[in-house]
């Protein structure tokens, strides 16, 4: 890219950077994530085509902002409401009609927000509507003033593939729906971002890890003896393969349905075995499995028709919110843990946010108080985590192997036969002994005064009967000890397979019923009642959970395909197509490209819900192959979309992204050579300063200390407590715990610096990668610093960074007297402090 | 973004915009949106601040944002008295409950011991005296605090929702009994910014034994981002977590560490221009510079006069420890820390006010190790004309109970039907006393007020409508005092 460094237009690109970059810097900081916000509202300000309306991108945001306040879906200030087009031209108290189809000029609106005089002019307050806006009420009122039902509130169907003039743009589908976009806003793409980049992301989409120096090394012979297209494809589908998926993706999932293995509260105690539901995530992502499969065992796993360890593992989904052991109000805390799984449910699996309608019906999407808890007698069997005293006979599925699990008991059950054997022979001795010493045996000293004064007080064949018995119960116990552990997963072990009625609770109050409901999809997908039977007395759950999982990847529900590829789209390029991944109602935005992602959702449907053909799609569009950068194909700089579409919402470039924390974690380990790549397991437990453990209760309480090795590990294994999340993670982002997730923030602060320069974690990984840089290198410093670049930042060095490091150097030896060692571990830790480091292109 | 919006301003203004209204014409994805807006609208695009460098631009997230209205207080120091104080052995006086002790009467309580419906009394172990001008009865363990109650208003009459540590202490910090909300600290964090960028916004100090149960729940921001999270403070060792260099790493080194880091990233930035979170994370690493000064130099108390650590009990063990940190509270609303939360009492059981075995014992350490101290704190601020500026707010999670919790003992189980509070300075009237709990301090009789009431009041000191400040998460405008509208406790709003 170095040519146009020298060009006119990399001035200008710095004049123009200033103004979005102002911007931008806003986001940033704020801590919104990667793209939107403030573009949107500048966009088309210039656009040169005329397009028609589109009433929810266009339209129905100028209401909401100008006139919903008094005239929208709460309140009906003069007689009407501007909701539908029925509320919007009939006659209002004043007598006009608010709006004509066809005819802005009769449509008293147009009239009144057009207005100079101050008592005409609507809305009453503030600057009134800008010329654009009122420009765009026009024309839709012109072309009919069609209230569109709310695109993602329409059945799905396949869009058909737009035709652009950019034909040899175009790989697949995804580019013709992308191209199209800017065709119409009359924008050019960037050009294609070079081999080195496209590797780096690849690697780190993916897998989560970047690729080694080695590994672009062989991308780039491949790249030359097979030509870029083919060798990108190629790598494509071996990442693809790459079990390190998993272990990125399944983290983003992690995120969605608010994965932590501690109940919060007071004692904020251990979810024993929910790491194994995130090791089933992990493999589920690896293999591949049907989303459609992938969902339908985490809700209804213990329901299918086959149940297998994998399956109930599975249901640890319901297990994973917070659980309140003590709560002040029992039955309130019921309802509180059914309001989690809808929320959760419907959040991340419809992008519906069900939970709004828990005390009244949902204030803007058509989803009422019944809806909601029709929603909730659907999951009605589900027990609470646990009682004070027992966690596991609800929450811990015994998955002990039937053989070895009849050994358990019928050891257990001898040693209870001989234990009563003993008691009732011990018993002829104990009432032959002096009152104290018959006192004694009823308290800990029993057995004491047993071994001293049994034998004197029993006849010689009570005694060999009980010696003998002794002897066995010795060896019954020493067989328990040596049998191979029970195993247990985190899941519903135990339901209520004939739960109360449920029924609508005024304003969410759990004393003020109403309604009775039965189990129910929400209206606005018009599905059938579904007529589920009364489980049977023997049964172990009630039955409903499997026809919502059916449902839920059923024709029927239009949400769930367009909710995950979004999420996928989201984790490739940035952000969502729709912007609001737990949101697709009218609160949320509107999408930038609601075509594409039907599309792609119609896709995952005719793809059988594998989700690795979609990520294959995207990944070999050109969108995905952009650069990152400003500059087009033809090496000049992009001016007119940086001014008309700077944050991006277009696609004409790809979106540069700050890494996340288990990436940039990840990432210290790879670079300094200490990641341990072993997977699964039990939850490890990476060191944690005392400062950090001094804000528990009882410092230290619930962690333990993993030992090196283990604490090297992937950030995916780490042990997540909900009051202790290890400030590595938690300054760089992590979620909130409680409650699903559907884009982490990105700050920027003092705080991620501090750790990043100061923290023992990265002062040991500086300290370790140096000599060990040392040790397999050796050399010069030059050499060292040569290695070690490649080896961060996945390319060779340039001279410039050399020299930066040499000056470094110089410095740290001449006015600090710097040991050479410590010299190198500083220069690993400036290399590892490097945007370059934390950023990806 | 929004030029055209309509000003905020006024009092119907923001009711007239709707949550809805703000995403759609913000087109963002996130809960900040709605502060983005406010910013934007406040003219904050404008004073974009320059880092240490003089050259990067950098844009503090917390940097100091335009209330709603005109503000009584600019900070708050809340003195958490962990654990739960007994009211009525404190400030809740009780002079009927003289010769009752040992008594078994019919009273409904609820605590960690379930709900009851009688109790043998436990009478207040502790003397009353009159106070002041306005006559306050005050007990015996608070001697010092006694002679600051014409600066106190008291609240007799609070309530929460939960008599249980885990979701009391949610109740009073997030205003919620579940986990998972932003704290108030947060909140006004939020609201309002820091005008202190050196310095974390939001500061919490820790008792030496250790945490509130729940531990950083406590302090978190919930949904909100980090960046309003509480941040602890240490009056030992390094203040601020991995704030200090390790050793051998002086300052002049750490200096040409960040200057060879500034160089790397200004080349890698050449070609990458347009991103302005490069430069922002540049600025962030200039700004932890300056903090590496600025904090250190709040728990140095080189400058304080020996009159001023007497007045806080700097020098007497006891109080040591409390009084250092309520003179670190001082040095830190001076310098413009927005919310300081000080916990007296951590760990468990005794090692807080949680007196449930011997009570006498348990109270006469807690407020001993604080009286003198918190007394130290209002008269300093009082004397440097900082306490009208500043919010003092004291309290735990809930009360205790008239009656005992164990067949012997003078134990007193928790009480959330009634206990008292109070806050001072910062616009509140002092000497008053408002609301009422029964005749032996059960439950709140006279105007109760919740958390809720207690918690709007804060935010209107701080000149944030309480019912206006929201945050967009779940779908819900979600509010700190929740949905439904919240008055301030307006009989102590001077």
């Amino acid at each position: 890219m170095s040519p146009y460094f020298n060009s006119p237009f990399f001035l200008s690109a710095i004049t123009t950077s200033r103004q979005s970059g102002h911007l931008g810097l806003i986001r940033s900081v704020l801590a919104i994530c990667v793209l939107g916000l403030v573009g949107t509202c500048n966009l088309g300000a210039n656009e040169p085509k005329k397009q028609s309306v589109d009433f929810s991108r266009d339209i129905r945001p100028i209401l909401a902002k100008h006139c919903f306040a008094c005239h929208g879906p709460d309140k009906k200030e003069g007689g009407f409401r501007l909701v539908d087009q029925e509320s919007a031209t009939s006659q209002a108290e004043s007598g006009a009609r608010p709006i004509v189809p066809s005819d802005p000029a009769k449509s008293e609106l147009m009239k009144r927000i057009a207005s100079q005089e101050e008592s005409q002019r609507m809305p009453p307050e503030g600057k009134g509507l800008s010329p654009r806006e009122i420009g765009l009420l026009e024309q839709w009122i012109q072309e009919g003033a069609e209230f569109k039902k709310h695109w993602a509130f329409l059945p799905l169907e396949r869009p058909a593939t737009p035709v652009v003039e950019d034909r040899d743009w175009v790989r697949n589908p995804i580019d013709a729906f992308i191209r199209k976009g800017l065709e119409d806003a009359s924008l050019q793409p960037v050009g294609q971002a070079s081999a080195q980049v496209l590797v780096r992301r690849l690697y780190t989409n993916i897998t989560g890890l970047p690729p080694s120096i080695e590994d672009v090394n062989t991308f780039m012979h491949s790249v030359e003896s097979h030509g870029l297209d083919v060798a990108y494809e190629s790598l494509v589908d071996r990442l693809l393969a790459d079990p390190r998926l998993g272990e990125r993706w399944a983290r983003h999932w992690l995120d969605i349905v608010r994965y932590a293995e501690t109940n919060s509260f007071e004692r904020d105690g251990p979810k024993p075995n929910a790491w194994k539901y995130r090791d089933y995530v992990i493999r589920s992502f690896n293999q591949d499995k049907p989303y459609s499969q992938f969902l339908g065992e985490q809700i209804a796993g213990d329901e299918l028709e086959s149940t297998n360890a994998e399956t109930l593992t599975a249901t640890g989904f319901y297990r994973l919110g917070i659980w309140d052991d003590e709560p002040a109000d029992p039955l309130q805390a019921r309802f509180d843990e059914y309001d989690d799984l809808v929320t959760t449910i419907g959040q991340s699996i419809m992008g519906l946010t069900l939970n709004c309608a828990r005390c009244h019906d949902h204030k803007i999407d058509p989803i009422s108080q019944k809806d909601y808890y029709s929603m909730v007698a659907f999951v009605r069997d589900v027990t609470s985590y646990g009682a004070r005293g027992n966690e596991t006979r609800n929450s811990q599925i015994d998955m002990t192997a039937p053989q070895v699990n009849d050994r358990y008991d019928s050891l257990r059950r001898e040693q209870e036969s001989i234990e009563k054997q003993m008691r009732e022979i011990e018993q002829r001795g104990i009432v032959k002994m002096s009152a104290e010493d018959q006192r004694a045996t009823e308290g800990p000293e029993r057995g004491k005064v047993l071994r001293q004064k049994l034998e004197a007080n029993l006849d010689a064949g009570d005694w060999k009967t009980w010696t003998g018995h002794r002897d066995r119960l010795k060896e019954v116990r020493e067989e328990i000890k040596g049998l191979p552990p029970r195993i247990a997963a985190l899941g519903l072990a135990h339901c209520e397979a004939r739960p109360p009625v449920t029924k609508v609770l005024g304003r969410g109050n759990p004393t003020s019923e109403g309604e009775e409901v039965a189990p129910d999809f929400p209206k606005l997908f018009a599905s059938k009642t579904p007529s589920i039977t009364e489980a049977p007395a023997d049964a172990k759950s009630a039955g409903r959970r499997k026809v919502l999982a059916q449902w839920l990847t059923s024709e029927q529900n239009f949400l769930t395909a367009r909710v995950i590829v979004n999420r996928v789209w989201q984790h490739h390029f940035g952000r969502g197509l729709h912007k609001t991944p737990n949101n697709f109602g009218q609160m949320g935005e509107a999408p930038t490209h609601p075509e594409l992602l039907d599309w792609l959702a119609t896709e995952l449907v005719r793809q059988n819900w594998n989700l690795k053909p979609i990520h294959r799609m995207m990944l070999l569009s050109n969108t995905y192959r952009m650069s990152s950068s400003t500059i087009r194909e033809d090496g000049g700089l992009n001016q007119e979309a940086l001014e008309q579409d700077p944050s991006n919402d277009r696609f004409w470039r790809f979106n540069m992204r700050r890494l996340s924390a288990e990436e940039i974690r990840d990432r210290v380990l790879f670079a300094t050579g200490h990641l341990n790549n072993e997977k699964f397991g039990p939850s490890i437990f990476p060191k944690l300063a005392d400062e950090v453990k001094a804000g528990q209760s009882v410092p230290g309480k619930g962690w333990e200390d993993s030992n090196e090795t283990n604490a090297s590990k992937r950030s995916v294994y780490i042990h997540i407590k909900r009051s202790l999340i290890p400030p590595e993670l938690a300054n760089f982002d992590f979620p909130e715990t409680d409650s699903s997730c559907e884009a982490r923030f990105l700050t920027t602060q003092p705080a991620q610096a501090l750790g990043m320069l100061n923290g023992a974690f990265m002062q040991q990984q500086a300290k370790k990668w140096a000599s060990r840089l040392k040790e397999s290198v050796g050399g010069t410093p030059e050499r060292m610093w040569d290695a070690a670049i490649e080896r961060a930042w996945s390319r060779p060095a340039t001279s410039e960074d050399l020299e930066s490091l040499a000056q470094l150097t110089a410095k740290l030896k001449r006015q600090h007297q710097v040991s050479d060692d410590d010299a190198l571990k500083f220069a690993c830790l400036v290399i590892l402090n490097a945007n370059e480091f934390v950023y990806l292109d | 973004m929004s030029n055209d919006s309509p000003s905020p301003r006024g009092r119907d203004a923001f009711c007239r915009r709707t949550r809805r209204e703000f995403v759609w014409q913000a087109g963002g994805a996130f809960g900040a949106v709605a502060l983005a807006d406010m910013l934007s609208k406040d003219g904050f695009l404008s004073q974009q601040a320059v880092a240490a460098d003089g050259k990067t631009p950098f844009v503090n997230p917390l940097a100091a944002k335009p209330p709603h209205f005109a503000p009584k207080a600019k900070s708050v120091i809340f003195l958490f008295m962990y654990g739960g104080p007994s009211h009525i052995d404190t400030f809740d006086y009780k002079p009927n409950m003289i010769g009752m002790d040992g008594k078994s009467i019919t009273v409904k309580t609820f605590g960690r011991g379930g709900h009851r419906n009688e109790g043998r009394v436990v009478e207040p172990r502790w003397k009353f005296k009159q106070y002041g001008k306005c006559g306050k009865w005050v007990s015996d363990l608070f001697p010092n605090l006694g002679e600051c109650v014409d600066d106190i208003a008291f609240l007799h009459s609070m309530t929460a929702d939960s008599p249980i540590h885990g979701s009391a202490m949610l109740m009073m910090n997030s205003g919620k009994i579940l986990s998972g909300a932003p704290s108030l600290g947060s909140w006004v964090n939020y609201g309002l910014g820091s005008v202190n960028e050196n310095l974390p916004g939001y500061v919490v100090m820790l008792d030496p034994t250790g945490g509130p149960i729940s531990g950083a729940k406590n302090w978190s921001s919930g949904y909100m981002p980090a960046t309003y999270q509480g941040t602890i403070l240490r009056t030992k060792g390094a203040p601020i977590l991995d704030l200090q260099p390790p050793p051998g790493v002086s300052r002049a080194l750490q200096r040409d560490l960040l200057d060879s880091l500034k160089v790397i990233n200004d080349q890698h930035m050449q070609t990458r221009a347009d991103n302005s979170d490069l430069a922002a994370r540049i600025a962030s690493y200039e700004l932890a510079f300056k903090m590496q000064e600025s904090a250190p130099e709040v728990v140095q108390f080189s400058d304080e006069s020996e009159d001023t650590l007497n007045l806080y009990g700097v020098k007497d063990p006891k109080t040591e420890d409390f009084g250092k940190r309520c003179l670190m509270a001082r040095r830190l609303v001076e310098r413009g820390v927005r919310f300081v939360q000080l916990y007296s009492g951590g760990n468990h059981n005794d090692a807080n006010w949680d007196a449930h075995g011997d009570l006498e014992k348990n109270h006469n350490l807690h407020a001993g190790a604080t009286d003198l101290p918190i007394a130290g704190l209002l008269k300093d601020l009082k004397r440097r004309g900082l306490l009208d500026s500043t919010l003092v707010v004291w309290g735990g999670e809930f009360g205790r109970q008239p009656t005992a919790e164990y067949a012997k003992g003078s134990g007193r189980d928790h009480n959330a039907y009634g206990f008292t509070m109070w806050m001072a300075g910062g616009g509140i009237k002092g000497g008053v006393s408002i609301g009422t709990t029964d005749e032996i301090g059960s439950k709140a009789v006279e105007k109760p007020f919740h958390v809720k009431n207690l918690h709007a009041t804060i935010l209107h000191q701080l000149g944030l409508d309480p019912n206006r400040l929201s945050y967009f998460f779940s779908g819900l405008d979600q509010k700190l005092v929740g949905v439904e509208h919240i008055e301030p406790i307006h009989e102590i709003i001077a």
